[in-house]
């Protein structure tokens, strides 16, 4: 079992951006930690803030204050190099529009990580893990919207991430399609034992959740535990 | 004014894609101006050329004589076809110039009669006095060079004898447009000048009384100069004529037409470079542009715009991009014209220069540009016009890369970003290759310019270092006997001298025929050789003919074969000779023989035209000095002025041309790089900025375009090569003539050079990318579908 210990903290982390004469703070204040190899599920409605602190969590984003302790290091205060190196080793991501790249396969897709990664596992492996062994030859136009979403996640884990940022991952699918997705992400998160946030509007989601966190004007207004988890298989919506 | 909202955004459209759209406006700027600049120069220089020629009355034939009667003239006018004779006094003369070391050489005209043949253009002053015995015009060039003005004084050695002439005036002649000495191959103004004077000053000094020596005439419109040719031949053979010779033979006109068939070339191979690439880069980018706008186009048909609206807006996007390239071409060709005609106002003596604007050339320009713009912009919306609004209003289906070399490159070991930029390549055959080829044709514009430096120094190396050995080649006045050359061996500062002996004739193999002059050399000559194709000297035959490769090829002429010769000098003798080899020679059309077999031939015996020197350099300008008051001498072809004037020439040409064409072939790479890579860049910009959030470094995001744009560049590299190569050897056959041939020397610092400077123009263009990839939007790449 991986360990427990905090791996990612957020302290009263804020951000605020002009959007032309007016000034928008999209988080305001937030604090969060987040445990090794926890499953959480970030709620809220648009606007709400949470995916700007998905990303500044995963480090594409900058924060206007506060900090993100990432294993005791405040990636707030890492330059443009040391981000890049950070969402390399530890950050996995996983994108609402799948984000693969057309004219590579589905294994050269996650090879494409293995290949700069510090301690990946095997492409097949990965792929292995989101049950798509048989589709290793083809490319994205040749996969459904559900596959090429697992070959997304195959290849955000590939790199053994220390934690998995899913933003919206099943905001394009189906139902059936969105629980094999969501299936893949447990799977990811129990072999490879990643701190897995996933962002979405679907509140059904949570059940399969460690902990649910609901974002409302910039802020965390709500935070539940869950005593048991459900299978994403016995989901629907 | 109401602006529609199409046409608003066309122009907002057109803000927003500035860089390409100027990268495109400046290749097409590049086409018309090399169409204008090309065209009017030609033009110009033709249209100079006729109108100087009908004006002012250019002969269409022109024959020496020793010595006849101005009565012959009467029958040289009843000679079907004939509408003026002119006959002539022409001799040369020596002027005595002070300060100048090396003699220089005038030849004396005896000036036209009124509505005469090639009639003068009075720059200054006046005409002599018809009876004057001491009044002269002399030639403008000449005049400027020794800064003679009207009243000034002219000293000229006239057959032996001094004369002191008073200058009335500053002329040009048709006959001068490009006034060579005898013998040299480049013009030099400060020791080569005409002087025209009233005919009885010339009748007294060359006695020629009642006589002429010269005779041109000007024949009526359509009348063949062949058979005109040989009418005259017959009435001039019993004086001594050397044969009649069409303008086709007269120098000025020739080194004329040689100009004018080079640029007639440039004008064939330069513009369709230029266009067809600025179509290709119009249809790249439109082709992107239109399926970004695929969306809008899709909506706008919803709404109601008809497909003819729709192309029409596009359309006018991309004539606003031509209008400007258009411009910029009519504004740059006429720039460069003018400086063109500048140039050759400067090399030929022209009394006006026609350069006016031809409204057609430029209306021609306008339209084969606006023509190949929208060319390439048609296929692009023909594809989305066809799109039901519906579809085209869903984004489009994600490129399927099945067919895109997946097999091959399955086989060979890459990095993922490797393979993604080699598929990416393969999925976009057309852009690729267009791209390549566009690249390709900035590489060739250089390689086939600046294989002529190499090329000029081989000629300069091979006609001056190996062939033409000596410092100074003597041309007596008229042929001496062989004892003249001992003469010439006392002559202060002479180290060795050699005879030689030239005698104007004409050989005829089958139904071809060409004047020449055959030159005679001692067997063991070693100044002045012959050289092999191999470039060994060869020695002189027995008997028979060394010809040059120019000559034989004019010819038919092989080794072995046997050629007539009739010599149009002395005893006129009509000879068999065999072809004993052939040499290269790249001035004019050679022709050698032994000097005793030459004598036996032309039944002469020993005589020599001249010899050529070698000097002690000490004691050169004692030699000068002896050689201008020495009555046998004629002209001095003095080797190191001939060199440095041939250099000067055509480094100042050349210099002009590898300028333009330099900026030509950047403009090219760099509109090619700038839009592949902008394209490249909007395709993959999401992929790339995905690439950045999996953690790729900005170096090895940019790696991924750059990549791209090296394989491009680097496929274009050998294609560039050959296809200048191809170029270069069209150009060489389109510039060879009979006065001379130009080498294709192409050696690979020509390729490195042309390689080196596309890639520079490649880099620039790749800087300005890498800072866009270096801004992608990470985050609006997650959050947003294609």
């Amino acid at each position: 079992m991986p360990e427990r210990g905090t791996i990612i903290e957020a302290r009263g982390l804020t951000k605020t951006y002009r959007n032309g004469p007016t000034e928008v703070r999209a988080l305001r204040d937030v604090d969060f930690a987040a445990r090794r190899g926890e499953f959480v599920v970030v709620l809220g409605p648009s606007g709400s803030g949470k995916s700007t602190f998905l990303n500044i969590l995963g480090g594409i984003d900058s924060a206007s204050s506060g900090s993100v302790l990432f294993d005791g290091q405040d990636i707030t205060r890492f330059g443009e190099k040391a981000l890049t190196r950070y969402r390399r080793d530890h950050v996995g991501f996983v994108f609402q529009f799948y984000n693969l790249v057309p004219s590579l396969t589905a294994l050269e897709n996650v090879a494409l990580v293995t290949e700069i990664a510090a301690r990946p596992m095997r492409p097949e492996e990965a792929l292995d893990i989101v049950g798509l062994s048989g589709r290793h030859g083809h490319f994205p136009a040749q996969l459904s919207g559900g596959e090429q979403q697992r070959v997304a996640i195959a290849r955000a884990i590939a790199k053994r991430p220390d934690l998995l940022f899913c933003d919206e991952p099943t905001g394009a699918l189906d139902s059936a399609t969105g629980v094999l997705v969501l299936d893949a992400l447990v799977e990811a998160n129990r072999t490879t034992g990643a701190t897995t946030l996933i962002i979405t509007h679907n509140a059904t989601i949570q059940q399969i959740a460690d902990r649910t966190l609901r974002f409302a004007d910039g802020h965390i207004v709500d935070e539940i535990a869950n005593a048991t988890r459900k299978r994403p298989g016995d989901l629907s919506w | 004014m109401v602006i529609p909202p199409l046409r608003r955004k066309a122009m907002r459209d057109l803000r927003r894609l500035w860089a390409q759209a100027l990268a495109i406006a400046l290749v097409l700027a590049a086409g018309v101006a090399t169409l204008i600049l090309g065209n009017g120069a030609h033009r110009a220089l033709s249209e100079t050329r006729d109108r100087y020629y009908t004006d002012y009355r250019f002969a269409d034939l022109f024959s020496d004589v020793v010595r006849a009667p101005l009565s012959l003239v009467e029958d040289m006018r009843r000679i079907e076809g004939v509408i003026r004779v002119e006959a002539r006094i022409v001799k040369l003369g020596r002027p005595e110039i002070p300060g100048l070391a090396e003699p220089a050489s005038v030849l004396l005209v005896s000036l036209p009669g009124e509505e005469g043949l090639n009639a003068l253009h009075l720059r200054a002053g006046r005409l002599p006095d018809a009876t004057a015995a001491d009044e002269a015009v002399i030639s403008q060039d000449f005049a400027l060079a020794h800064g003679l003005q009207q009243g000034a004084r002219l000293v000229v050695v006239m057959n032996g004898k001094r004369r002191a002439l008073s200058v009335t005036g500053i002329a040009l002649s048709p006959e001068f447009i490009y006034a060579l000495g005898p013998g040299e191959i480049m013009p030099d103004p400060r020791r080569f000048g005409v002087v025209w004077l009233p005919r009885p000053a010339l009748e007294q000094a060359f006695d020629l009384k009642g006589a002429f020596s010269n005779v041109v005439l000007g024949l009526a419109p359509g009348v063949s100069g062949a058979g005109v040719a040989t009418a005259l031949d017959r009435l001039t053979a019993p004086y001594g004529g050397g044969g009649a010779t069409g303008r086709g033979d007269q120098i000025s006109h020739a080194f004329l037409d040689a100009e004018l068939r080079q640029l007639g070339a440039m004008v064939k191979i330069l513009p369709p470079i230029f266009l067809l690439v600025a179509a290709m880069l119009v249809h790249m980018t439109l082709s992107r542009l239109i399926t970004l706008e695929r969306e809008q186009i899709g909506l706008l048909k919803a709404l109601g715009y008809s497909p003819v609206q729709i192309a029409r807006h596009y359309l006018e996007f991309v004539l606003l991009i031509a209008a400007a390239g258009i411009l910029a071409g009519f504004a740059a060709g006429a720039w460069l014209g003018a400086g063109l005609a500048e140039l050759y106002a400067r090399f030929f003596s022209f009394p006006f220069l026609v350069f006016g604007t031809d409204p057609r050339v430029y209306g021609l320009a306008a339209l084969v540009t606006a023509l190949a713009a929208v060319a390439g912009a048609l296929q692009s919306l023909r594809a989305v016009l066809a799109l039901p609004p519906a579809i085209a209003m869903a984004p489009p289906v994600p490129a399927d890369y099945r067919q895109s070399g997946h097999g091959i490159l399955q086989a060979i070991p890459l990095r993922q970003t490797g393979r993604m930029v080699v598929r990416h390549l393969w999925h976009w055959p057309v852009r690729t290759a267009s791209s390549v080829l566009g690249m390709a044709m900035a590489v060739a514009i250089l390689v086939a310019s600046l294989w002529s430096f190499g090329s000029i120094d081989h000629m300069i190396h091979v006609t001056f270092g190996l062939a033409e050995r000596q410092d100074v080649k003597m041309i007596f006045t008229a042929p001496e006997p062989l004892r003249a050359l001992s003469e010439v061996r006392h002559m202060p500062g002479v180290m060795a001298a050699e005879p030689f002996r030239v005698i104007p004739a004409k050989l005829v193999h089958g139904t071809r025929s060409k004047r020449v002059a055959v030159e005679g050399r001692s067997a063991d000559a070693r100044l002045s050789r012959v050289l092999a194709p191999d470039l060994r000297p060869m020695p002189m035959p027995a008997d028979g003919l060394i010809l040059s490769e120019a000559l034989a090829d004019a010819m038919a002429l092989r080794r072995g074969d046997v050629v007539q010769v009739r010599f149009l000098e002395g005893k006129r003798t009509v000879v068999d000779l065999p072809v004993s080899g052939i040499s290269v020679g790249f001035m004019g059309l050679g022709a050698s023989m032994d000097l005793a077999a030459l004598g036996r031939a032309a039944g002469e015996g020993p005589r020599i035209s001249g010899a050529n020197l070698l000097l002690d350099p000490d004691a050169t300008p004692a030699f000068f000095a002896a050689a201008a008051s020495a009555p046998k001498t004629g002209f001095l072809n003095v080797t190191d002025l001939t060199v440095s004037r041939f250099r000067a020439t055509l480094a100042e040409n050349i210099t002009l041309m590898i300028t333009v064409y330099v900026t030509l072939a950047t403009i090219i790479a760099m509109g090619v790089v700038y839009n592949f890579s902008r394209i490249a860049l909007s395709e993959q910009g999401r992929e790339l900025a995905s690439l950045r959030v999996l953690g790729f470094t900005r170096h090895e995001v940019a790696g991924v375009i750059l990549l791209e744009l090296a394989i491009v560049v680097l496929l274009a590299q050998p294609l560039g090569w050959l296809i200048g190569h191809g170029i270069g050897l069209a150009m060489v056959a389109a510039f060879s003539s009979d006065l001379y041939r130009v080498p294709f020397v192409m050696g690979r610092e020509v390729y490195a050079t042309a390689s080196l400077i596309v890639l520079a123009a490649a880099i620039l263009s790749a800087l300005a990318i890498r800072g866009r990839v270096d801004r992608l939007d990470l985050i609006a790449v997650l959050k947003t579908r294609e």
